[in-house]
């Protein structure tokens, strides 16, 4: 911490919180919110007088609300930077402090939040995690009865800086406690609650239970556990030291815990897994070892920085095992328990492991970014022939179209980031991106659907979520229907209606139109754009009475797997519901619908050559499946 | 080197490479069937299976070709463009192609691994995967990457543990850094813990 504060190259800005994220790799414009203190920090010296004055005490959120601290306060002593804060909910605005800090004038309660702007390479996100509050877990009594405490309020019970000066005591009568338990596990490895381990709270109960033994030896130290986890480095070495001094370990996961209401002490009721029999004993504390849980404001730091997040909660990495530290964009990085549960040794190397991903991009002058971004033909444009349009400048998310009525739009390639909404929104097919050209896609349609395509499934993916939950299918091995053959384009704002049509119209058994969850979305607003046109094309083929499930929408995440080979076979099992003579007469019946809709197609550049060349794909394929 | 192909353009001369994977794919489809399959699509000049098209053995087969047949477009018949796609678009570069005119079907992730139990529909679709990526690297033009500057400034955002780290890592190599903390003082969770294991040091 406090090498953080001598290092001059950071800047250390407390009590302030990031707002807005724009930009892209090496060009990130970050607007950040830096709350008003109500204290100068050019001017505090950090002496304290106005603490020691100001007459309001709340509890303070750093001692786990053990403990009061002023409404002029720093959390601890050791504060960096040490600076203090009025908590103006507090204040009654007596002005004691701005007398005692006298000639200093420090204190000013007119600061306001101040906005701030930075231009910034490469960002590190390290927001850590939360603990889960044992509240709901009623069988514990967490919050009913005053000698059950968590893991962390332990901490503070038993530090030396803490509330009590590290003398450890119990809540109801303030005695040192005789006989102590710890429970692991609490809310982890729960279905109820989290179902995942929270890799480091083996070893911090044992670390808990070492420390009272050693402080004082005469305290019966007790540990349930369903299993010891001690994996790393020195970690079962520690185990094997705490067993050694004395302290107990016990296999069951305590079922209950009851109170005698006079002493409140407590009662253990759990199974003893090595004895085989269901034992009760009798604790005068008893501290909960809680989950790790992602932070309470992790889906809104998750939208303003456009990270997408696992299953749990927790941020997801660009890969997890090969590119662990790298979040999907590029330019951002994970570091610590943000992306998931991890103790300090496994948080501080990823700390640097983060920085040095990091530093490839500070310390490059240039960065090279995916040339995969949209163009306009200015001869399609109407724009260019005087007619008022500019869909494509309301469609972009970025600002990246130039329109003025009577020229052609202009792409700003700096700005494009490829997204595709402007090439699918163009109602003159006067826009194309490179590599997902409307050209190279449909002939993609044509190949995959070239034999018996009434049983095929084609399914429409963005690139950062629904791809990749398909690849997780595949990963976990969550088995769906082979008839699914899939296209990926980078947003579900590229799926061009026409895509859609071309597929009916060469008689797809079922079309699936899929991409991020809103708040996942990579292009800001792109899901949204391909959310509306969807939300359209579903009232249309509704009109034209296809058959329910023959087109679905699905926002399917990167982390949702099992949900993209569940959304697949239930597509399957509509086929399969129903008689193949109704279905190729259903598609019979929309082919002329869906050929009435593409009939400007072949006037798109390079479309009708793609498509020529494309059927010899498909007559060589088809002679070839037609020969087996 | 793009001019150059864009005169030949006219003339597809495609490559397309079947990873085995080891079994990952070769345990549920014959790669040599979709070989065979691939082989007579039109601009296909090269089809052939690898153990391993992302090993040095693979790549080095790749660029081999491209000189040995002309090769103008490369398919790359294996796993997940999230996993390889930078590999084999790096090695089409090294043999002198341009990165975007390589294009991989899906036939792991998307198949073989989905599809295990169903060898003669993932064969199907792998068929098809392959197909459809040559029609695609058919119509693909040759792309430049666009260079964009860079700030020289980094934003770690939270001043726990991990963050303090990732600070001081770049500050020491002469990057400034913004560390952001939205509570008023850095440290996170690790500042309010008593001693920390294994060592037993104390936190702050």
């Amino acid at each position: 911490m406090v090498d953080a504060a001598r290092q001059p190259l950071i800047e250390v800005k407390a009590y302030t919180e990031v707002e807005k994220v724009e930009g892209f790799v090496g060009n990130f414009k970050v607007t950040l919110r830096e709350k008003a203190k109500y204290v100068r920090a050019d001017r505090c010296n950090g002496c304290g007088a106005c603490a020691k004055v100001c007459p309001i005490e709340v509890p303070n959120y750093f001692e786990m609300n053990l403990a009061p601290r002023k409404a002029a306060y720093i959390p601890m002593s050791q504060s960096v930077p040490l600076i203090y804060n009025i908590d103006m909910d507090a204040c009654i605005h007596c002005y004691k402090c701005v007398e005692a800090c006298g000639p200093l004038e420090a204190i000013d309660f007119s600061m306001q939040d101040k906005i701030v702007e930075e231009e910034i390479g490469a960002i590190v996100v390290a927001t850590g995690f939360s603990h889960f509050d044992p509240t709901p877990m009623e069988e514990y009594g967490y919050n009913r009865y005053p000698n059950v405490i968590t893991a962390m309020e332990m901490e503070r019970l038993n530090n030396s800086a803490g509330p009590t000066a590290g003398s450890l005591i119990r809540p109801s009568d303030g005695k040192k406690p005789q006989k102590l338990a710890f429970i692991n596990c609490v809310g982890s490895r729960d279905k109820r609650f989290v179902e995942s381990c929270s890799n480091f709270c083996c070893m911090y109960s044992i670390k808990n239970a070492v420390l009272v033994k050693q402080m004082y030896p005469n305290i019966d130290v007790t540990i349930y556990y369903m299993d010891i986890r001690t994996p790393s480095k020195g970690y079962e070495e520690f185990y094997n030291r705490a067993r050694a001094m004395g302290i107990h370990f016990i296999q069951g996961r305590p079922a209950m815990i009851t109170e005698d209401s006079e002493t409140h002490n407590l009662f253990i009721h759990t199974e003893d897994i090595a004895l085989g029999k269901v034992v009760e004993h009798e604790y005068d504390m008893v501290m909960l070892n809680q989950a790790a849980v992602p932070q309470p404001d992790q889906n809104h730091m998750s939208s303003v920085l456009n990270v997408a997040q696992s299953p749990g909660g927790w941020f997801m990495e660009y890969h997890p095992k090969l590119r662990p530290m790298d979040s999907p964009t590029d330019g951002i990085f994970f570091a610590g328990a943000c992306q998931g549960p991890k103790d300090i040794p496994a948080s501080v190397a990823q700390g640097s492991a983060a920085a040095a991903r990091a530093s490839r991009v500070l310390h490059s002058k240039t960065w090279q970014i995916e040339p995969t971004i949209a163009n306009v033909w200015p001869d399609r444009c109407v724009s260019a022939q005087g007619r008022a349009c500019g869909i494509c400048e309301r469609s972009c998310p970025y600002g990246a179209i130039d329109y003025t009525q009577g020229k052609a739009a202009e792409v700003i390639t700096a700005k494009c980031h490829g997204c595709g909404a402007c090439v699918a929104e163009c109602p003159h097919d006067a826009i194309t991106q490179l590599h997902y050209t409307d050209a190279q896609i449909l002939s993609q349609i044509r190949t995959l659907l070239a034999d018996k395509p009434e049983k095929k499934i084609l399914a429409l993916r963005c690139h950062w979520c629904s791809y990749g939950g398909a690849d997780l299918a595949g990963t976990s091995h969550f088995e769906y229907t082979s008839n699914e053959r899939g296209i990926k384009v980078m947003c579900s704002a590229r799926m061009d209606a026409d895509f859609i049509y071309e597929a009916y119209r060469l008689g797809a058994g079922a079309v699936l139109y899929s991409g991020c969850h809103q708040q996942d979305c990579h292009y800001i607003t792109g899901q949204v754009i391909g959310a509306k046109r969807a939300k359209r094309l579903e009232t249309i083929f509704e009109r034209m009475n296809m058959t329910p499930g023959r087109f679905r929408v699905e926002w399917i995440s990167a982390a949702e797997g099992d949900k993209y080979a569940r959304v697949l076979n239930e597509m399957q099992a509509t086929l399969d519901a129903m008689p193949e003579a109704d279905l190729l007469a259903e598609i019979e019946r929309l082919r002329p619908e869906m050929a009435k809709r593409l009939s400007r197609l072949p006037n798109i550049p390079g479309v009708q050559r793609a498509l020529d060349h494309t059927q010899v794909v498909v007559n060589t394929i088809l002679s070839r499946e037609g020969a087996q | 080197m793009s001019d150059e192909l864009n005169k030949k353009e006219e003339e597809l001369r495609i490559g397309v490479y079947v990873c085995h994977c080891g079994s990952n794919i070769a345990g549920v489809i014959p790669p040599k069937e979709v070989v065979n399959f691939a082989a007579e699509l039109p601009g296909v000049v090269r089809a052939t299976d690898t153990l391993y098209a992302c090993a040095d053995s693979g790549q080095r087969l790749i660029k081999e070709d491209i000189k040995k047949y002309n090769l103008n477009r490369v398919v790359v018949s294996a796993c997940s463009v999230r996993m390889h796609e930078p590999t084999f678009r790096g090695a089409v570069a090294e043999a002198g192609m341009n990165p975007f005119l390589m294009e991989m079907a899906n036939i792991r992730e998307q198949c073989t691994w989905a599809h295990g139990h169903d060898r003669e529909g993932a064969l199907a679709k792998a068929k098809d995967l392959t197909a459809s990526a040559v029609a695609k690297v058919s119509f693909l033009q040759p792309l430049d990457m666009i260079n964009v500057p860079v700030s020289k400034k980094a934003m770690v955002v939270g001043g726990g543990v991990a963050g303090i780290s990732a600070a001081l890592d770049l500050a020491e190599q002469n990057i400034p850094v913004v560390l952001v903390e939205k509570e008023p003082t850095i440290g996170g969770v690790m500042a309010q813990l008593n001693k920390t294991f294994p060592t037993m040091d104390c936190s702050i």
